[in-house]
């Protein structure tokens, strides 16, 4: 029988929780120096109590914070046309970010183009719209792109990247001065969230080549950044978060060795990308334990020699999940804790999603409360001041250990399931997001998972009105993109867009050579996202546009 | 009297819009609950909507939203059922879902709107309700 959703009495739905951490460890009473083992998981003997700033690094990547520079504080942004988003940042910048962070439209996330006909009421209004070279260069237009730390929740990196090293060079400075990241996730990106139709070595492709280009092109850049917010905010747990992401991660660096690349010409750019959820405790002992997977796993099983391989960036996100529709005041609250969690385990950059984030992305207002309420973590609680303040405690130094046993645990029975690749087409991740999603869906409705206002603590709707009208003001579509796409797409040089599109389909079905310099190639021959991606599924024997609508250019 | 035949309900995502975090917890409850799901997933249109609706034999069209794309795609697929003489009820689901959405989009003709806090027994009464209606069970 369904168990009732809504709690009259909240106090049945907070003991069900108190048991257990959210991704399922059992939690006693209180911890003591009998909780802190002496051995790994494995049982071997753990090397003395590091330091911050020393190998394993489970206590943070530097010796000593500073407190204005701690981390880099940060907000997703993109809406409409290139050049609102420009505006947008523009005004995060004038609040205090030092980093941005763009995302595009249901569109531009699947690799098609405005003009496709399935994109027509979704162009603009999740994000911005980018399809072509001078899309970046109206995105980053008049900003001082040196200074910035430009991060790309763009998947598949290589057209960001591409656009980036063509601008610094139409700007006249070095690429090499570019820093930022693109996010990958050629195993996981058809599986959960926007799909973008290519088959899993052609995604696995433009990763690898967009990290071995940035190495030599632009090696400040993070061209290897393991987005498992992306992957994880479906409702996996902390556990299956990490652990699909160093499988990936793994995967990525043995082929990468492969290659020939010696692994510490392109380690000290790995970063993860983390999810941070409600459940305080386990968030920190899951980077801490993140940071010393990282380490032994880059030293001791990769050989990596440089120390800047062994200590992993991490940036994270907030987690718009947690977050509520109902009274979503509640959810500038959840920002402050998640904020709180992220500064005492010690991060790289920081993004809190915003508490409109259940309605829309965000809107300038919404904006504007995330970064202060980093800003007041920071430098009113002065919580980055001192490296891993929980360092020492029973209770995360226990819950750090454990977070590493299950995490490799996982790792372990994926990677006995066959390679990657198989595991991928098997649909066994598709699976795994799919049952975490119900899972997650039923953790709501009995009550062992508590969001307050949802399942417990509600108000009737119609008294739940704070911050409600600021929440549901809506973005329509920009149409008449569609329209400035499709006259750009008749106005170019036709056989340069032909002669690029043929160079794009024989890279795409050769087995060798590197992808990104030909899609900057083709990006500056005026060719769309949309049809680079389309050239390079013909190249690999798949249809131009998988949903069976577009055209290709010629 | 005719032996009690099982709800179908046809579950479609419309446009760009591919979260499926919502449309699969509410197969997974109208299975649960006995029914027919058929899932169309993502990128549908209203044509496809409409053609698998036919095709099936559906009961219930449910659309499943987490973009702002649905306001749009409705009036296509009122005038779509209207012109293809089908009457079938439809009902819209999602996490962006407000009370003041649901509202508007049932004064354009969508039978019940359920968000992100509708309790799972009432979206299995309603659908019931809606699809007994139509001679189902």
């Amino acid at each position: 029988m369904p168990t009732k959703r809504s709690c009259a009495r909240p106090r049945r739905c907070l003991h069900m929780s108190e048991r257990e951490t959210q991704s399922g460890i059992p939690l006693k009473p209180f911890y003591t120096a009998a909780d802190v083992a002496s051995t790994d998981g494995d049982g071997s003997a753990r090397e003395p109590r590091a330091e911050p700033g020393e190998y394993p690094f489970t206590r943070g990547r530097l010796a000593s914070p500073r407190t204005r520079d701690s981390w880099i504080q940060q907000e997703l942004s993109g809406e409409g046309t290139p050049r609102r988003s420009n505006e947008q940042f523009r005004e995060l910048i004038d609040k205090g970010a030092r980093g941005l962070d763009v995302i595009g439209d249901a569109p531009t996330m699947s690799s098609m183009d405005p003009d496709h006909p399935l994109a027509r009421h979704a162009v603009g209004n999740t994000g911005v719209s980018i399809c072509r070279l001078k899309d970046f260069e109206d995105l980053y237009a008049g900003l001082p792109l040196t200074e910035l730390t430009l991060s790309h929740s763009l998947p598949p990196g290589a057209f960001a990247i591409a656009a980036l090293h063509r601008i610094a060079l139409r700007r006249g400075f070095d690429p090499k001065a570019l820093r930022g990241s693109t996010i990958l996730l050629p195993a996981y990106c058809e599986d959960c969230s926007y799909r973008i139709h290519m088959p899993y070595d052609l995604r696995m492709r433009l990763a690898l080549d967009s990290i071995e280009f940035a190495a030599a092109e632009m090696p400040r850049f993070h061209a290897f950044l393991e987005d498992t917010y992306y992957i994880s905010d479906g409702g996996l747990n902390g556990v299956e978060e990490m652990a699909l992401g160093f499988v990936e991660i793994r995967e990525i660096v043995r082929t990468l060795i492969g290659r020939g690349l010696d692994v510490d010409s392109f380690a000290p750019r790995i970063a993860i990308l983390v999810n941070c959820r409600m459940d305080l405790f386990e968030e920190v002992a899951k980077i801490r334990a993140t940071r010393r997977i990282f380490a032994r796993m880059m030293r001791e099983e990769f050989g990596a020699k440089d120390p800047r391989s062994w200590s992993c960036a991490i940036t994270a996100h907030t987690s718009g999940l947690s977050l509520t529709m109902a009274q979503p005041a509640n959810n500038i609250a959840r920002g402050a804790v998640q904020g709180l969690a992220l500064a005492l385990a010690g991060v790289q950059a920081v993004e809190i999603s915003c508490f409109d984030e259940a309605y829309r992305t965000p809107s300038h207002d919404s904006h504007m409360v995330s970064l202060r309420t980093q800003q007041i973590v920071q430098l009113e609680a002065g919580a980055g001041r001192v490296a891993d303040p929980l360092g020492g405690s029973y209770f995360v130094e226990s819950l750090t250990d454990e977070m590493e046993r299950r995490i490799l645990e996982m790792v372990t029975e994926i990677e006995s399931l066959g390679t990657l690749k198989e595991v991928s087409e098997s649909g066994w991740f598709r699976n795994l997001f799919q049952n975490a999603m119900t899972r997650r869906a039923r953790a709501i409705q009995d009550g062992s998972e508590v969001q307050i206002g949802l399942n417990a603590f509600e108000i009737p709707e119609e008294q739940d009105r704070l911050l409600r009208d600021h929440s549901e003001s809506k973005l329509e579509p920009c149409w008449d993109r569609i329209d400035e796409i499709r006259r750009f797409k008749n106005e170019r040089d036709g056989a340069a867009v032909a002669e690029h599109f043929a160079r794009i389909r024989e890279a795409g079905a050769a087995t060798s050579g590197n992808l990104v310099e030909p899609i900057a190639d083709a990006l500056e021959a005026d060719l769309t996202q949309g049809e680079i991606s389309g050239a390079l599924r013909l190249g690999v024997g798949e249809v131009y546009d998988p949903l069976g609508r577009a055209e290709p250019p010629i | 009297m005719a032996a009690e035949r099982p709800i179908r309900i046809l579950l479609a995502i419309l446009g760009m819009d591919q979260h499926e975090a919502g449309a699969f917890a509410v197969a997974r409850l109208l299975r649960d609950a006995g029914m027919e799901v058929i899932y169309l997933g993502r990128f549908g249109t209203p044509e496809t909507v409409v053609d698998a609706a036919l095709e099936e034999g559906a009961d219930i069209i449910g659309l499943s939203c987490h973009s702002w794309e649905y306001r749009y795609y409705l009036d296509e697929l009122f005038a779509l059922l209207k012109r293809r003489n089908l009457d079938v009820p439809v009902v819209v689901g999602g996490s962006i879902l407000s009370q003041d959405d649901r509202n508007e989009i049932q004064r354009k003709g969508v039978a019940a709107g359920f968000g992100p806090d509708a309790d799972p027994d009432e979206i299995v009464r309603r659908i019931r309700t809606l699809a007994k209606a139509r001679g189902a069970a």
